[in-house]
């Protein structure tokens, strides 16, 4: 299994260098073309929450993306330098239709098969995502 | 993303391209922002080349329809790819936003409304 690295500064502005990265992979992989949306939505969710919300768009911080192709699965996981938030984030109140933030979480669950959200040792927030190539959904933890 | 804009009887029309999302999102609330100055705040938008929309997108598209309201103008939205609709779908936002499926139906509903 080969995973990829990648390293991102802390700024709203890269999000086009992450999907043309993801892109970039899970067409070398070989990713069915229906799941390839999911994961560029809820990886860029991720990685915007890690931008504004962990790193407070701090430019010396900056978010690790760490992704495996596998045969039967992708695997995603999205490291900022923040104050981790884990019980905040699980705490949320859903957005209201008029709200213009707080979908990044509902897209991540719709899409990503299942999430997991940990905090580092040195404080920051790891977004663990696991998507299935079938499309078919397994329990989500 | 690209932005192409045109005016038809008196509807600005916005022809978006490319990826829509946080630093784009808020390109276009700026130009959306510069038409409403100049009070056009009859705007439609079409949607055909968006390739991509996420949360930051989509709040920005609500962020635009909020200002138009307020301003006693309209918003509509045309052309979703089925990907962007089913993001819509998910984030129950197809309630309230007007989506038309083509650009010509979307425009028809504002000379039908102009005439009444």
């Amino acid at each position: 299994m080969i995973s990829h690295i990648f390293t991102y500064p802390s700024s709203r502005e890269v999000n086009d260098r992450v999907l043309d990265d993801l892109l970039r992979i899970l067409s070398a992989g070989g990713v069915e073309s229906d799941v390839v949306n999911g994961v560029c939505v809820a990886v860029s969710e991720a990685f915007t929450n890690a931008v504004i919300h962990g790193n407070l768009e701090n430019p010396s911080k900056s978010v690790t993306l760490r992704l495996q192709v596998n045969d039967g699965e992708i695997i995603a996981d999205i490291v900022d330098e923040g104050y981790g938030g884990v019980k905040q984030i699980e705490s949320r109140k859903p957005s209201t239709e008029y709200d213009e933030g707080g979908r990044g979480i509902d897209l991540i669950r719709h899409y990503a098969d299942s999430y997991r959200l940990t905090e580092t040792e040195s404080g920051g927030l790891k977004v663990s995502l696991r998507f299935l190539r079938t499309g078919k959904k397994i329990s989500t933890t | 993303m690209e932005i192409q804009l045109r005016e038809q009887d008196n509807v600005a029309v916005l022809t978006l391209s490319g990826r829509l999302d946080l630093a784009s999102g808020a390109t276009l609330k700026e130009h959306l922002k510069r038409l409403a100055e100049k009070n056009a705040v009859q705007v439609h938008l079409n949607l055909s080349e968006v390739e991509f929309i996420n949360s930051s997108g989509l709040g920005a598209l609500v962020s635009i329809m909020k200002e138009i309201r307020l301003q006693k103008g309209r918003l509509t939205l045309s052309n979703l790819a089925s990907y962007v609709q089913e993001i819509f779908e998910i984030t129950q936002l197809s309630h309230i936003f007007e989506i038309y499926s083509t650009e010509n139906e979307a425009l028809a509903t504002y000379q039908a409304a102009a005439v009444r």
